[in-house]
């Protein structure tokens, strides 16, 4: 398989789902086409109700979609596969599993030998910066290290794609800005393709290689950003003065609060 | 384990002095009541009086029958009731629609106290073995299967979805996120569910006319021999504590605390 075969693709998606009170039709995605190509960082941006976390939820599996295909490594998505990882919002590591037991679960989960286990787990537990904490419970990390294990489970798993959920939502701004150089660090590191989901124009364009902006719902791909900076050079002590990012920023920002405003007048 | 220990020796602290004089002065109290009563041997024989029957039902060899009778009854009923709801708690659990479908029913069972099936069980198996252990199961049965079932249905989704991303079975799933996850409610689930079955079975053995402590309260009353009903009644509630205070509450304090699902 050449670089150039992308690892997951999605074609004429379209989406419909009834309203949790109304029960009535809402039209999420409307024809989504998009290609994810071997160790690329695409984030997708848009208003919220945009549609993009049903984007990523179908993607993992996790909801049925009826018209269009999705594909990774070219087997059709029909349901949550381990060669999908998803790192979710938030609170999605198991209270009653330590650090290790967490990082592990999947590998667990398909049978790798103890040994064999335990040696990639402590590869990701360093990578993520989590060594120390391998026999602590999650209620005694910090709202980062949590979602550091969360990263480190889902890479432990090895999974082709890895699909990311507002990943840094959640946590103190501060953080979040480690945590955002950290990815850029992992990314660099592990060459994983990742599909990043997040409504943070500032978050998007630091670290993705392409961004995909999202139009209000129904959820179309209205424009792609190419941000050509590479992965060494991004850091947020220098971003702030590099003519790429502020003008990938700047047209993502126009793009994405010219939808805003639409969401709005509806 | 050592968790458990913990809590054990903490239960332990419980301030020994103020419970010695808290029964003392029970003691004396029921003792001047008896004292100063008509006919003390029928409406409330003292405290040394029961002391007394109870030497004698020892020497007899009654009372260790007896009690040994009642409480091999609830362990047989109680496990049995364990060991049958905590999973049928988890698989209806697995399905959103089926836990939603079956959570009324289970509390509609989990309200029907034992005392009040009791006799269509009769009805059933007459006066018998059978009868009590029927009634123990069933009271310990739901009160366990509709407390792991709400527990199962408190486990937030993405837990499970997590799981399911990882490429986790449904056994898997059971295993490692439903049945962790609903551990607390598990324990406080046991703890009712054997307080339950503990009723159950002195009602049992005094309804369907079996040996045990029930029965010697029973034929105690029937026979005019108070102190008997007295030491039978006494003898249920010490039972209880000692079971309740230094076996199921530190087990449900351990697996509660453990995993930070309640913060102390």
């Amino acid at each position: 398989m050449n670089s150039m075969t992308p690892k997951l693709v999605v074609e004429g998606l379209t989406h419909y789902y009834p309203d949790e009170y109304t029960g009535e039709s809402v039209h999420a995605l409307e024809d989504i086409n998009l290609e994810l190509y071997e160790g690329e960082l695409v984030s997708v941006v848009g208003p919220s109700g945009c549609g993009k976390s049903t984007l990523l939820n179908i993607l993992a599996g996790l909801l049925p979609y009826k018209i269009g295909t999705a594909s990774v490594d070219g087997n059709v998505i029909h349901g949550p596969g381990p060669d999908r990882g998803v790192v979710f919002q938030e609170h999605a590591i198991l209270p009653w599993r330590t650090v290790a037991k967490n990082i592990g679960h999947g590998l667990e989960i398909r049978k790798v030998p103890q040994a064999e286990r335990e040696k990639r787990v402590q590869e990701f537990i360093d990578l993520v910066g989590l060594t120390g904490f391998e026999d602590k419970f999650p209620h005694e990390l910090s709202g980062g290290m949590k979602q550091r294990c969360q990263v480190a489970r889902t890479l432990c798993s090895d999974p082709v794609v890895m699909l990311m959920d507002e990943p840094f939502a959640a946590v103190d701004a501060q953080t979040r800005i480690t945590l955002q150089e950290e990815l850029n660090r992992i990314a660099m590191a592990t060459h994983k393709t990742i599909l990043f989901i997040t409504h943070s124009v500032e978050e998007a364009a630091f670290l993705a290689d392409r961004c995909l902006v999202f139009s209000a719902r129904p959820g179309r791909l209205k424009e792609i950003v190419e941000i050509g900076i590479p992965r060494e050079q991004r850091n947020w002590t220098n971003m702030n003065d590099n003519a790429i990012f502020i003008a990938a920023r700047d047209r993502i920002l126009a793009s994405v609060r010219e939808e805003v405003s639409i969401a709005v007048e509806e | 384990m050592d968790r458990l220990w913990w809590h054990f020796q903490q239960l332990l602290k419980i301030d020994a002095m103020n419970l010695v004089i808290l029964v003392i002065v029970v003691l004396i109290g029921w003792t001047i009541i008896s004292e100063t009563i008509p006919n003390p041997a029928r409406y409330l024989p003292s405290p040394l009086a029961v002391s007394l029957s109870s030497v004698d039902m020892l020497v007899k060899g009654l009372l260790p029958s007896y009690y040994s009778d009642t409480l091999v009854r609830l362990i047989i009923g109680s496990s049995i009731g364990l060991a049958a709801g905590i999973p049928f708690g988890l698989l209806l659990g697995l399905n959103k629609t089926v836990a939603d479908m079956f959570h009324p029913m289970m509390n509609f069972f989990q309200s029907v106290s034992g005392i009040a099936i009791f006799p269509i069980v009769v009805i059933w198996w007459g006066n018998s073995d059978t009868t009590v252990l029927a009634v123990i199961l069933y009271t310990s049965f739901f009160p366990i299967a509709f407390n792991v079932l709400s527990g199962v249905r408190e486990i937030p989704i993405r837990y499970v979805n997590a799981a399911r991303t990882m490429g986790a079975s449904k056994y898997q799933i059971m295993k490692d996120v439903l049945f962790p996850g609903a551990m607390p409610h598990i324990a406080t689930g046991s703890r009712l569910s054997i307080g339950f079955a503990w009723r159950a079975v002195i009602a049992g053995e005094m309804l369907a006319g079996r040996q045990g402590l029930g029965w010697m309260i029973f034929t105690g009353q029937d026979a005019d021999r108070t102190a008997e009903v007295i030491l039978g009644m006494v003898m249920i509630g010490l039972t209880w504590i000692i079971l309740d205070h230094y076996l199921l509450r530190p087990i449900e304090a351990d697996t509660i605390e453990r995993w930070g699902l309640v913060q102390r």
